[in-house]
């Protein structure tokens, strides 16, 4: 009895694993669980990307409906996304960018070049495209970290009383726009 | 036309793959020689069918063909033919196509090369192999197949094989990773077959062996590719990343090496019988399952390849029925099976049993870590993500006793060993091996770590310890030279093994631990020097290939004023798809590799650059083709040739 049950271990492991494949295959893992939906924006203090002495708070950006969006002049994507993204500012999308830094420590690295990263910001945007109201800059990751930002593109979908409702891990092109945001926009802006 | 004959004659394939399932398995069943007896014949012409069917997608490939789809999506007219060749694997669909091959020529191998077997067991061998190909070809016809066409508007230009799989190392890659997956099936259908004939005696392990060896071998030789091209295509130096796609071709591999070692404890003492099957379905279980991770899309993976819920359906639903059939067989039969052998605690037998242990434990390590994050998120639990940290600090673990055990096991001798015999001579080489390790490491490095220098004495212990075998084995026979022929190839085979392991080990931690690597920003005729070597930036000069253009950046490299080598590390841009690509420049050496990236333009006029000086990183390939070589060296060994007097014998048991 012992043996014959031994003998039927390695099918019933089995079993068990095509259950968890079987659910899996129809899960999304690109699909992030981002615990920020319904949530109000976290609260940051940042300087602005191109200019010295401004800085930004999230009760600047209360009021209205705007798009934040984690790009990086070192990420490709965000490259590839920047076209769309300046059309769907023409179009009256406000568009806020959330500069993440790759890899940067303060207490290593020594003082960070602004203008090297300024200049290539400025080259970027000249070529590609500039769909940003204005760049906020996060040097120590710290917003990204609160946003549950994992990569770059991401973009957050936040309305006028400062309620993320959505976030969005990848490039937005027209099909994602339509898919998933202008839904939402559309409620939003009756 | 030439793409419709693709798809008609792989119909054909399948029509006769459905026959080489039944015929033969019905055959042996029912005790019909004659239903048996089509079986060689049928797995030979299923092989031609298929080679038609992939000449077809390759002459549509080098002919530019771009009403058929999978040409147009991985293909272009501007790329040289040989990547025109390889670029028909470059996609899923040719990819499995590639797969389908791959089993068809081993079915009809083992059609031509299994005179030897009584009739029986041949037949139901070669069942198994067609129901494997029915699953796939189905697969291929009904789901992925690499004939669509794009008509009537199909494009004028293809969108060109992803630049990353533009290089030699892709050409041979898949085809020689596919050629292990596929070669376990031979194993899977020989334990299948012993275990639907009930006997599962020594022969069944002695034929199984030779091709489970093979399939081995090419799996091996097709990781070590794999971690070569990572290292010099991907231009940031790494070899393993611990990607679940990798994951997925680790796993077969370990399971395979823990069933070629029970294998010959099997074949040569008639015991672990039962647990030998179980790893033989278990081997080419991880094959499919690495399959199915990889072209589900279940997982994400830098790897990344077009996924598609439907494709895995059908996936799983095969591996439920092959596998899930496999051992719910199993669980019938095996509890049968008596051990006939004895032996004591120290012997070879428990040796290879601890092995086999710890080889089974490093692959459910590698399962827990590539499914664990997504069943952990499937229970609502979160995400987490298992990365490198955790494998790298288990299999560290993991390394001390298999590498001890490794040295100790070829010394034992089978059923019992008087431990006392051993013990100097083990005391010896481990003393030697500390001594022998120390000495190098710190006559070469200011810094050795705890850790390092345990790795590179554990290497070094495997080395001495087998050494130590092959002069004690040797002097049996009098004099050395009659020794040394006296040794079977077997023998060899498991020396070469060894050694090879040892240099892996070595290489990875060495490699690990010296590496180091240098951003920096260079003008022209700057130099900057790391680790006794200097790197004379000359400048960077236009390239133009066959289907990119871009720039290299030159440097020379000197030691001591010496010119030791000229670099050119390129930035190509592809004509098509305009993706940059960093074609790394390596200059090789026994035991230092030099690693050149070049990165962009900066606004002082310099170059960013990144040198990478990578000590003995070569051994660790070197080690993979060692013991590749030990694969393929048991094709030589005679016990597994020159079967054929035994053929007419056993065929008139069966009549």
């Amino acid at each position: 009895m012992n043996r014959k049950f031994l003998a039927l271990l390695p099918l019933l492991a089995f079993v068990l694993i095509c259950v968890f494949l079987y659910q899996g295959l129809f899960a999304n893992p690109r699909e992030l669980q981002t615990g920020r939906i319904g949530q109000a924006m976290p609260s940051f203090n940042l300087p602005d990307l191109m200019q010295d002495d401004k800085r930004w708070q999230q009760t600047d950006l209360q009021g209205e409906v705007y798009l934040l969006n984690v790009w990086g002049t070192w990420c490709p994507t965000c490259l590839a996304e920047l076209g769309y993204l300046t059309q769907l500012r023409e179009q009256g999308v406000k568009i806020v960018g959330l500069y993440y830094v790759q890899s940067y420590d303060s207490d290593f690295d020594g003082p960070f070049d602004m203008d090297s990263l300024r200049e290539e910001v400025s080259t970027m945007l000249s070529r590609a495209g500039d769909p940003y109201q204005f760049n906020i800059l996060d040097l120590e990751r710290t917003l990204a970290l609160d946003l549950g930002v994992s990569g770059a593109p991401e973009t957050f979908l936040v309305d006028s009383n400062g309620t993320i409702l959505l976030h969005h891990t990848g490039d937005i092109n027209p099909r994602v726009w339509r898919a998933k945001f202008a839904p939402i926009m559309q409620e939003l802006t009756p | 036309m030439i793409p419709e004959i693709g798809y008609f004659s792989l119909t054909l394939a399948m029509v006769l793959s459905v026959l080489l399932c039944i015929f033969p398995l019905w055959g042996a069943h029912t005790g019909n020689l004659r239903l048996m007896r089509a079986a060689p014949s049928l797995a030979v012409g299923q092989f031609a069918f298929v080679l038609i069917s992939f000449a077809a997608l390759i002459y549509a490939s080098l002919t530019d063909d771009f009403t058929v789809a999978y040409v147009a999506y991985h293909s272009s007219s501007t790329l040289p033919w040989y990547y025109k060749i390889t670029s028909t694997w470059g996609g899923h669909e040719g990819a499995i196509l590639l797969w389908l091959v791959m089993q068809a020529g081993w079915t009809a191998v083992v059609a031509m090369r299994s005179q030897s077997l009584p009739w029986i067991l041949r037949a139901r061998v070669l069942g198994v192999l067609g129901f494997l190909g029915v699953g796939f070809m189905l697969y291929t016809l009904l789901m992925s197949s690499p004939f669509e066409l794009l008509l009537p508007y199909y494009p004028v230009e293809g969108r060109d094989l992803n630049p990353l799989l533009q290089d030699p190392g892709m050409i041979i890659h898949p085809p020689l990773l596919y050629m292990g997956y596929v070669g376990l099936s031979v194993s899977f259908s020989f334990a299948i077959a012993a275990l639907l004939t009930g006997k599962l005696d020594n022969t069944w392990a002695k034929w199984s062996r030779p091709w489970t060896m093979t399939a081995w071998g090419f799996l091996t030789l097709g990781i070590t590719i794999g971690s070569w091209w990572a290292y010099a295509e991907l231009g940031w130096g790494g070899w393993w990343f611990w990607d679940p796609v990798e994951n997925a071709s680790l796993m077969p591999w370990l399971v395979a090496t823990a069933l070629l070692h029970s294998l010959s404890v099997t074949e040569k003492r008639g015991v672990f019988k039962s647990w030998t099957v179980l790893l033989a379905i278990a081997a080419f279980s991880f094959s499919l399952l690495g399959t199915f991770i990889v072209r589900s899309g279940i997982i994400v993976s830098v790897h990344a390849f077009a996924t598609d819920p439907d494709r895995g359906l059908f996936i799983l639903a095969f591996l439920a029925i092959v596998v899930g059939g496999g051992l719910a067989l199993y669980a019938l039969r095996v509890s049968e099976v008596k051990s006939e052998g004895r032996y004591k605690l120290v012997s070879r037998e428990v040796a290879l049993w601890l092995n086999n242990i710890f080889l089974v434990v490093a692959t459910l390590i590698v399962l827990l870590g590539t499914l664990l994050p997504m069943i952990h998120k499937e229970m609502g639990l979160g995400s987490i993500s298992i990365g490198e940290p955790f494998f790298n600090k288990m299999f560290a673990i993991l390394l001390v006793p298999f590498a001890i055990l490794m040295g100790i096991g070829p010394l034992l001798r089978w059923k019992q060993n008087k431990w006392a015999f051993l013990q100097n001579k083990l005391l010896l080489c481990a003393l030697a091996s500390i001594a022998v390790t120390s000495a190098w490491l710190f006559l070469g490095y200011d810094d050795v770590a705890p850790l390092t220098l345990l790795a590179t004495t554990l290497a070094v212990w495997i080395v001495f310890t087998t050494v130590l075998d092959i002069v004690d084995k040797t002097r049996v026979h009098g004099s050395l030279q009659n020794g040394l022929k006296r040794l079977s190839v077997s023998y060899w085979a498991m020396v070469l093994g060894h050694i090879g392991i040892a240099f892996v080990i070595a290489g990875v931690t060495l490699t690990s631990a010296y590496s180091v690597e240098r951003d920096v920003s260079m003008k022209p005729l700057e130099v900057v020097s790391l680790n006794q070597y200097d790197y004379r930036f000359e400048g960077v000069k236009d390239i133009r290939g066959p289907n990119y253009s871009g720039h290299a950046g030159v440097v020379t490299v000197l030691k001591e004023g010496d010119k030791v080598a000229r670099l050119y590390a390129e930035k190509r841009q592809y004509d098509i798809g305009m993706q940059f690509m960093t074609e790394a420049a390596i200059d090789a050496g026994f035991t230092r590799d030099l690693y050149l990236a070049l990165g962009e333009q900066l606004s002082n006029g310099g170059w960013s650059l990144r040198i990478y000086h990578k000590p003995y990183v070569r051994w660790m390939w070197l080690g993979g083709i060692l013991i590749s070589l030990a694969g393929f060296m048991i094709l030589g060994d005679k016990r597994y040739r020159n079967n054929k007097k035994r053929e007419q014998k056993n065929q008139s048991e069966v009549a």
